[in-house]
């Protein structure tokens, strides 16, 4: 074999090799039979180019190119909407994504690979004409949260330091507290082995269960009869005032039955 | 030393001159680029390959001890492999057979006065024996870097199927997270530069052995190690530049 056949034929691996490289990574495609669409954000959360589109978790395509369109405004809404991601989506796919399908920005996998989730449209709703212009769904702004969390840390710790006193102060008054409410409770300890309380809370504890068994005879039917008793003379005796007992005396004297 | 430097300076360049300026040997490029690239293949894939099982393994041992998985190591592996391995070990492998074979080949010319021969003929020895080889190097520098490179990553992706349960497809995407296909281009970058030092080093030093055999051992051995600390270096600066173009 010549020295330029066996050269030529390390070129042509070679060449072969870059190409199938390059197809593999998603540089090149040889069946560009996909459509594409035009799909609108305002904040597309670190997507880039040759970032995969996936319907239903099914990579069907990928990001084709990321633009820049300062004045672009929604046809449909009049939405100011800065940034155009235009992506390519194979044939096959293409019937399941309709008017109504919605365009997110995920992450997958442990090393965050992000990329492009269609959901795919109702029957009800037409399909997407090729090159149209879709807003997608603002994925959640992470960086700006955490800036806000910052800047509420950030006050909190302006107002410690510009009331740097009254903090302290407050500080310690609580400890104060504290050791006020350990001292009281210390006592409260001291006071509980006292003999002198124990003497009161057995003599507490006898009124209470006297107490206790008084009102359990109240309720026994021989009470409950003399409190209706009772009652009832009260009722009879309501009507009995100064004047009343007065005439009794000087009109029915010492004769008088009582009942 | 500082003659050696000026003598290699000016060796450059009047090497520099001759490889601009035609005429060229078309048949002596070919011979040359056959030595450099066909012949070295078999050597260059096998040892690749070796160096592909011991990273993927390494790296997969590294990476349980420290975060207790490897599903990273095919894409951090694709990435080292496309970026460094893949070029600098065939380089320094082209460095040992080629470079060493220049040497020699360029050293016993100049012992038998074979140089000074050429010279009574009028034929420039620079443009006679330095531009078919490093020609042949920079292109044979380039197939090189780019068969290597990929036939390593092709056994990285075998290991780590046999030894990780990996699958291709699972490889392929961990490798489409972290490798871009300008570190392709970048390899063949280097592996240009790489190969174009190899001559040019080797060549300085065949031409410059002191007489005997002796000089000739000492001229080979001095190639090969300056050859390999150039390509070292001129890995550094290239990586240092390329960081740019992230």
């Amino acid at each position: 074999m010549k020295p330029q056949t066996k050269v030529g034929i390390l070129f042509l691996v070679a060449l072969v090799a870059v190409v199938a490289f390059g197809y593999a990574l998603g540089t090149f495609s040889f069946l560009a039979s996909g459509k594409e669409l035009r799909v609108a954000y305002n904040f597309a959360g670190g997507i880039e180019v040759g970032s995969p589109v996936r319907v239903m978790g099914i990579k069907v395509g990928k990001v084709r190119s990321i633009d820049f369109q300062p004045d672009f405004k929604m046809p449909t809404s009049g939405e100011e909407v800065k940034l155009i991601i235009s992506i390519s989506i194979d044939k096959a796919a293409w019937p399941t994504i309709r008017q109504d399908s919605r365009f997110y920005i995920n992450l997958a996998g442990v090393i965050g690979e992000k990329f492009l989730e269609i959901s795919p449209g109702s029957l009800e709703n037409p399909e997407l004409q090729p090159g149209q212009v879709v807003r997608g769904e603002d994925p959640p702004r992470i960086d700006q949260l955490i800036s806000q969390s910052y800047a509420v840390a950030g006050k909190i710790l302006e107002f410690v330091n510009k009331n740097e006193g009254s903090v302290i102060e407050t500080i310690n008054t609580l400890n104060k507290l504290v050791v006020n409410f350990e001292k009281m409770l210390k006592q409260l300890e001291k006071t509980s082995r006292d003999p002198e309380i124990h003497k009161l809370v057995k003599n507490l504890s006898v009124i209470l269960e006297d107490g206790a068994y008084f009102t359990q005879n109240m309720r026994s039917s021989e009470a409950q009869k003399t409190i209706a008793l009772i009652n009832r003379l009260i009722q009879r005796l309501e009507p009995l005032d100064g004047k009343a007992i007065k005439k009794f005396l000087q009109e029915e004297g010492i004769k008088a039955k009582l009942f | 030393m500082i003659n050696l430097w000026k003598d290699f300076a000016v060796y450059f360049w009047r090497s520099l001159n001759a490889i601009l300026t035609p005429p060229y040997r078309p048949k002596d490029i070919f011979a040359q680029l056959e030595f450099v690239s066909w012949q070295s293949i078999p050597i260059i894939c096998f040892c690749v390959c070796s160096a592909a099982i011991v990273t993927i393994i390494e790296s997969s041992f590294h990476m349980k001890l420290v975060v207790q998985n490897d599903s990273l190591v095919p894409g951090f592996a694709a990435l080292l492999i496309l970026r460094e391995l893949g070029v600098v070990v065939s380089s320094l492998l082209l460095t040992s057979r080629v470079g060493a074979g220049l040497a020699a080949e360029v050293g016993s010319m100049q012992v038998t006065e074979q140089i000074d021969a050429l010279r009574m003929l009028g034929i420039d020895p620079i443009r006679f024996l330095v531009v078919p080889r490093f020609i042949a190097c920079v292109f044979g520098g380039i197939i090189l870097s780019v068969i290597a490179n990929l036939v390593c990553l092709y056994c990285a992706m075998l290991v780590s199927e046999m030894k990780m349960g990996y699958s291709n497809g699972m490889f392929i995407t961990s490798m489409r997270a972290f490798v871009e296909f300008k570190d392709l281009v970048f390899a063949g970058v280097k592996g240009a530069c790489f190969g174009a030092v190899i001559p040019l080093v080797s060549c300085f030093f065949g031409f410059r052995c002191q007489s005997g055999a002796e000089g000739v051992g000492l001229a080979t051995t001095n190639s090969v190690v300056a050859a390999s600390v150039s390509i070292i270096v001129l890995d550094f600066v290239l990586s240092y530049l390329f960081s740019f173009l992230y």
